[in-house]
């Protein structure tokens, strides 16, 4: 007889001995804890419950152990935190505008935001392979796709994906241990350990976890000393077949000053791209987000936005967020005449411009070159190619001329740009990753 | 049993424990009060088997004995008897009162189906003073989470130190939280010399008794006695030592409660270490104008601020669609940027209440961020809210 049957025994016979009320009060969420040879450990969810058996039915329980299994000849009592789980909050719509400290919302020990979960995360082609690849992630962690990486530009759901992969592993098996954290995070994790001379038991922390999930990987780029404990916390985990997973808003390849063991490591699993929603899925984002806040907005209006907010889901809420503050004051859904008026300044503000200052800034950011760098007369090859790549953007973003170009570039001569601009160009033709590449860096533009 | 008792003794005791027995349906035995002699003393006690209360009192003990009586229905009784000495006999479960020309019988109930308080075994405990106590308390206990969700939430977080007591209380739109500074040698001590420091989540009900227990206590007119508190890993117990005869055997009082389990969420991340916007004024104008405002807020009790710093005021808004709108201003002393911010009045008002202060300081970094409401000159206390989302 297991020791869970046994109580079972214990308790069908002690409900004849006392009052349901009793019975109820007394013996609810008890059990056996432990069976030792001669004895038992009876657990008992408060003190109230421990004083009660112990004096008042510790014998008719001993008699009925006793007479269930004679070997028994003692039971002590032991209070038990039940760990009574209680119901996940219920989303109250009424209150939603009151906020609440961040701080709680978050998983204390895996940093996840219950919020994100794969229910609520809207498909559509342009990030399909990263949604299937995550899905199957979560279904069977550290087995296929590991490490898995995710890049794409902001605004666009890494961070929804990533964490809905955190949540999805905890409600499929609780007990993995699971840690999303950011790299800036991380790094200031190692800086502390480094000042505390606690490495170690950082080092233990991390590879104990079972699902590692790091966003924004490329503020690790020029962290020497971070990066290296990356690497050593990534082998120990991934030799143990241990899901690791990343986001990066570039893809592995074009992360400047990351160590080369690193990146070779990043592109080693699955690799997966989230890029820009095609009008259809921004609609369907537009129509869920306006179930989610129990509001209606006419399909004209919507339609509004989705054509105009191209590059972002995060505007695409901050508008729909104007147009439900502006029906909150007025109580009356706005038409399409004040809706154009009242999302006037996101749209302007999403139909930007490249000017040259932006594509210098872009440029330089993405390779971690300082701006100067880049109009210095240096040949370093690392200084060069982005000097080109920002060349062909003044060239395709801007329409400037030539000669413009060069003298902008410290008096470069015209047919050193145009030089520049066809290699770009042919590079761009003959190579996925360069154009990938361009693009990133055009969305980076166009978002500052 | 066969007593002989003051009425004004017996009616504080059963003040006191009545409070503790609550109506139990299932259990209908938790609804009374457990009457029982102890050598000298006359014992009452009560339990909702979440906390439990015991108290002791001196009588005429004539016969040992024990029975049960309904607590609410015996503490009407006895406080509408005269100011006289009390008889009180009990005979087959029936309990006899006699009190000059007063005569009464009430049944009882088995005695021994009454739950066992439990005790905490250690001799370790620390001494707080009353007051001391009961005015911190005060001042956060009504900031606890009410719904279970997050238990940790739902209670006073204790952080007993060798210099002073933090106690936090937040329901995650607001958190309070007020410091004691041990400033008289009698404020606070530990029994034993080891400067321990504990840590704790006590229950809010809990609290609410424990503040009517002091409340009770501080009209003994005795304003600078200690209470004894001993911990166990899930309970706690306070103790209240007899005024009249200090070397007795017994205490005049011991409350036991279970305290919450979990961990109270790291709140010194929530209290904004810098603010970009810092205005000083006065507390009762403020509280005025925020009371009327109210009025005309809708049903998410919203009320709008505007505060600039160019003409040093604070501009209160509110509007409803269907009743109107109000706008009013009150001056200060502003530094930083200008900003606008929405705030759920209610809790507004709740902070404004616990601060003593005439003069305020509102902090600000941004309309979505937390606000802080602290008091001038008295670094003891800080009340800390989230706005309404712009």
């Amino acid at each position: 007889m297991t020791k869970d049957e046994l109580w079972q025994a214990v308790l069908a016979q002690i409900q004849f001995n006392i009052s349901p009320a009793n019975f109820g009060t007394w013996f609810k969420n008890t059990g056996i804890l432990l069976k030792k040879e001669k004895g038992v450990i009876v657990s008992v969810p408060n003190n109230f419950s421990k004083e009660w058996l112990e004096n008042k039915y510790n014998k008719t329980i001993l008699n009925i152990l006793r007479g269930l299994d004679g070997e028994i000849k003692d039971i002590k009592y032991k209070v038990v935190h039940s760990g009574l789980k209680t119901k996940p909050a219920e989303n109250n719509l009424d209150e939603i505008n009151q906020l609440e400290f961040p701080e709680f919302k978050i998983n204390k020990e895996t940093n996840l935001n219950p919020r994100y979960i794969f229910e609520n995360f809207i498909v559509g082609s342009f990030n399909e392979l990263s949604h299937a690849a995550a899905t199957a992630v979560s279904k069977s962690p550290g087995i296929i796709y590991n490490p898995l990486f995710i890049y794409g530009g902001v605004g666009l759901g890494k961070t929804h994906l990533l964490q809905a992969i955190g949540n999805e592993i905890i409600k499929n098996s609780p007990r993995k241990k699971v840690k999303y954290l950011s790299s800036e995070k991380f790094t200031s994790e190692v800086v502390t350990a480094i000042k505390n001379h606690s490495m170690e038991s950082l080092k233990s922390l991390y590879r104990e976890i079972d699902v590692l999930i790091i966003d924004d990987i490329q503020f690790l780029a020029g962290k020497e000393k971070t990066q290296e404990e990356f690497f050593h916390t990534f082998n120990a985990l991934y030799n143990k077949d241990k899901q690791i997973v990343l986001s990066s808003d570039r893809p592995p390849a074009s992360i400047p000053s990351m160590e080369e063991r690193l990146r070779s490591r990043f592109e080693g699993g699955m690799i997966t791209d989230i890029s820009l929603p095609e009008f259809e899925t921004r609609l369907a984002i537009l129509k869920i987000k306006t179930q989610e806040k129990k509001i209606k907005i006419s399909e004209e209006i919507l339609e509004y936005i989705s054509s105009h907010i191209k590059r972002n889901i995060r505007e695409l809420e901050g508008a729909l967020n104007r147009l439900i503050v502006y029906q909150k004051l007025n109580n009356q859904s706005p038409d399409i005449e004040t809706a154009k008026t009242l999302l006037k300044n996101i749209i302007l503000h999403s139909v930007k411009v490249a000017n040259s200052k932006k594509i210098i800034q872009s440029v330089s950011d993405f390779y971690d070159l300082k701006e100067k760098e880049l109009f210095s007369i240096s040949r370093r090859k690392e200084i060069i190619r982005p000097r080109q790549i920002a060349m062909y953007l003044f060239r395709e973003e801007l329409k400037s001329s030539f000669p413009f170009i060069g003298r902008k570039f410290n008096g470069k001569d015209h047919t050193t740009v145009i030089h520049a601009c066809n290699k770009i160009s042919k590079e761009i033709k003959n190579d996925e990753k360069v154009e990938e590449e361009i693009n990133l860096i055009k969305q980076r533009i166009y978002s500052i | 049993m066969k007593i002989t008792i003051l009425k004004e003794n017996l009616n504080k005791g059963l003040n006191i424990t009545e409070k503790i027995s609550g109506k139990n349906l299932t259990l209908p035995i938790l609804n009374n009060v457990l009457i029982s002699t102890d050598k000298n003393f006359l014992n009452l006690a009560a339990t909702n088997l979440e906390t439990g209360i015991n108290y002791w009192t001196l009588a005429k003990i004539e016969k040992q004995g024990k029975i049960t009586i309904p607590a609410k229905f015996l503490f009407n009784l006895i406080s509408s008897l005269p100011d006289k000495k009390i008889n009180l006999e009990v005979k087959n479960n029936l309990l006899f009162i006699e009190c000059e020309n007063y005569k009464a019988q009430i049944k009882g109930f088995n005695p021994e189906e009454f739950p066992i308080i439990p005790v905490i075994k250690t001799e370790n405990f620390i001494e707080i003073n009353n007051s001391l106590l009961s005015e911190g308390l005060s001042q956060v206990v009504d900031f606890c989470a009410s719904t279970q969700i997050k238990p940790e939430l739902s209670g006073i977080y204790f952080q007993i130190q060798k210099d002073r007591i933090l106690l936090t209380a937040t329901d995650s739109f607001r958190l309070a939280e007020k410091t004691l500074y041990y400033k008289k040698s009698n404020d606070f001590s530990y029994s034993s010399g080891e400067a321990k420091e504990y840590s704790f989540i006590l229950p809010q009900k809990t609290t609410q008794e424990l503040l009517n227990i002091l409340s009770e206590k501080s009209s003994d007119n005795a304003k600078e006695n200690k209470l004894k508190v001993y911990f166990s890993p899930n309970q706690i117990l306070f103790e209240f030592p007899m005024l009249d005869s200090p070397s007795s055997s017994f205490p005049q009082l011991r409350f036991i409660s279970r305290l919450i389990e979990g961990e109270f969420p790291d709140y010194q991340e929530i209290i904004p270490k810098k603010h970009k916007t810092q205005a000083v004024l006065a507390k009762d104008v403020f509280l005025n104008q925020i009371k009327t405002a109210s009025l005309f807020s809708g049903k998410i009790n919203e009320v709008k601020i505007k505060i600039d710093p160019s003409k040093n005021k604070i501009e209160i808004f509110s509007q409803n669609p269907e009743l109107g709108e109000n706008k009013s201003s009150v001056a200060a002393q502003i530094k930083g940027s200008p900003l606008e911010i929405s705030l759920n009045y209610k809790f507004l008002l709740d902070g404004l209440l616990n601060i003593k202060t005439s003069e305020i300081i509102l902090e600000f970094n941004s309309g979505d961020e937390p606000v802080i409401l602290k008091p001038v000159g008295d670094s003891s206390y800080l009340y800390v809210v989230m706005p309404i989302k712009p």
